[in-house]
């Protein structure tokens, strides 16, 4: 069963915590700002969308969960002036395997989609990002922007961020960007300098990477990411 | 008093021997002036002593009050009283300064500090080095100006309270007035804490405004000559030139950089070269 979001000529924020599969439609002039905080969902999750003209979708996404998951994420922006802004956290551990496979299809002209997606995988843990922002033929002055990165803790940890692009139109703005790298250790260095343990270091360098996203939700949902990331880490 | 001894100390950096059996001794109620051509060893010198993993030790020991440190971990010679105020501090991302303070004060404790008495101590150190409060609570040196990121190691050094202070070119990128700060808080440790300093810099400005117990200077990795500011004097106004017809040394890296054209990167033909 999936839950489904319909708006119109209307505006949402909401706040939602472990979450199953998501139907959202914004037919004309509406915004929806999805802040979703997935700390003990087991299920795999998938979220469909369609923007209509005028329509925006905000959605922040940050999955702290202790398992494997697969989110699959397809928006596609049906009428002019669609616009989707995507920002995804997420921290593995153990043996977990997580794979977000997020695709935006403009079908519009004039229509922007924007994708940050970040994480920090540890221990034995892979983090997969991939999935494909498609700008259709004749969707002329739209935009789209791809960004992956990915921290690789430990030795037997991995990332993998393919961030794919088509375009079929010329008069288009298009970039895209991946990083999947280690801990730095220059910054471990000066960290441990000053008396932090390893573990006190990457736990503080894990915080700074991973807290950013936690401002954009309630005081309570902020604890239970930090709670997560000092556990995690 | 506290006892700092390098005995032969050979390190190499990515497979470069850069100190060769090096002797130095340091009591930590003196200052020592480090000076030498760029190149000749005196950061790698500092990293070394601090626990830099990219430094590889080939031979030779490093006693603190008689005791081997080189099998430890850097935060392990922090808790024993060092410090190292770097040449490029990192900019370390979403990491908040304050938090970082924290964590390094508790590092150096049996008991967490109490938020009243870290307050205190952060306020203190933060009006002693001249840096506006607010700056606190921004991310661990991002964003920083150079002047900037010197104070805050500085700063670090006061919350620290290290036995020995060893600060690479921290009067490098500092305006004047920023100078005189560092230099002023410096003059105060060596005088109220009688902290031990192992200063590199190039110039002697700094080194004019604090005490200064013997000048070291080091050349192909090695301590050549020792002296007291006769000598900063006499290398701020001769450089290193004299040292080949006084003392008959050879400086092993040339600084030379072969023709380059226009049209080539000249970076990347030094890079070539070296």
């Amino acid at each position: 069963m999936s839950e489904k979001i319909v708006l119109n000529h209307e505006e949402k924020d909401l706040e939602l915590l472990d979450i199953k599969d998501l139907e959202i439609s914004l037919k004309e002039d509406s915004f929806l700002r999805l802040r979703i905080l997935n700390i003990n969902s087991k299920e795999n999750i998938k979220i469909t969308a369609e923007v209509g003209s005028n329509s925006k979708i905000e959605v922040i996404y940050a999955d702290f969960s202790d398992n494997d998951s697969n989110l699959d994420v397809k928006m596609d922006l049906v009428g002019e002036g669609a616009y989707v802004d995507w920002k995804l956290t997420t921290l593995t551990h153990h043996e977990n395997k997580k794979v977000f496979d997020v695709s935006f299809n403009h079908l519009k002209p004039n229509t922007i989609s924007y994708m940050d997606n970040y994480g920090v995988s540890k221990d034995k843990s892979s983090i997969v990002f991939s999935g494909c922002n498609h700008i259709f033929e004749h969707c002329y002055k739209s935009e789209t922007k791809q960004n992956a990165k990915i921290i690789v803790f430990d030795e037997e940890a991995s990332g993998v961020a393919s961030p794919i692009l088509k375009i079929d139109e010329n008069d288009v703005k298009a970039s895209h960007g991946a990083v999947v790298g280690q801990l730095n250790n220059d910054h471990m260095f000066y960290l441990m300098s000053r008396g932090l343990s390893q573990n006190e270091a990457k736990q503080l360098i894990t915080l700074g990477y991973l807290k950013p996203i936690s401002v954009h939700f309630s005081e309570e949902n902020q604890n239970k990411i930090i709670d997560a990331i000092r556990w995690l880490s | 008093m506290a006892t700092l001894e390098i005995k032969n100390l050979t390190v190499s950096v990515k497979e470069k021997q850069i100190l060769k059996d090096l002797n130095l001794t340091i009591d930590s109620s003196e200052t020592i002036a480090l000076l030498g051509p760029n190149g000749n060893g005196k950061s790698t010198l500092l990293q070394t002593i601090m626990g830099n993993p990219n430094y590889v030790v080939e031979s030779g020991e490093i006693l603190l009050d008689g005791k081997d440190i080189l099998s430890l971990e850097a935060d392990e010679r922090s808790k024993l009283g060092l410090f190292l105020g770097m040449q490029n501090p990192s900019e370390v991302p979403g990491v908040n300064n304050v938090d970082f303070l924290k964590a390094s004060l508790n590092a150096h404790r049996e008991k967490p500090i109490s938020l009243f008495e870290f307050y205190r101590l952060l306020d203190n150190a933060y009006k002693e080095t001249h840096i506006p409060f607010e700056m606190s609570n921004r991310n661990l040196n991002e964003g920083f100006s150079g002047g900037e990121k010197k104070k805050n190691e500085i700063l670090q050094m006061l919350l620290l309270n290290p036995k020995f202070a060893m600060l690479d070119e921290i009067d490098s990128g500092l305006d004047v007035d920023a100078i005189q700060v560092v230099a002023s808080v410096i003059k105060k440790e060596q005088e109220e804490n009688h902290r031990g300093f192992l200063i590199v810099s190039h110039y002697a400005r700094l080194y004019d405004l604090i005490n200064v117990d013997r000048a070291v200077v080091l050349v192909n990795g090695k301590v050549v000559t020792e002296g007291g500011r006769e000598l900063i004097k006499k290398i701020d106004t001769e450089g290193y030139e004299w040292l080949r017809h006084e003392l008959g040394i050879e400086f092993e890296k040339e600084e030379t950089m072969s023709s380059v054209s226009i049209g080539t990167c000249a970076t990347k033909e030094a890079l070539k070269a070296k």
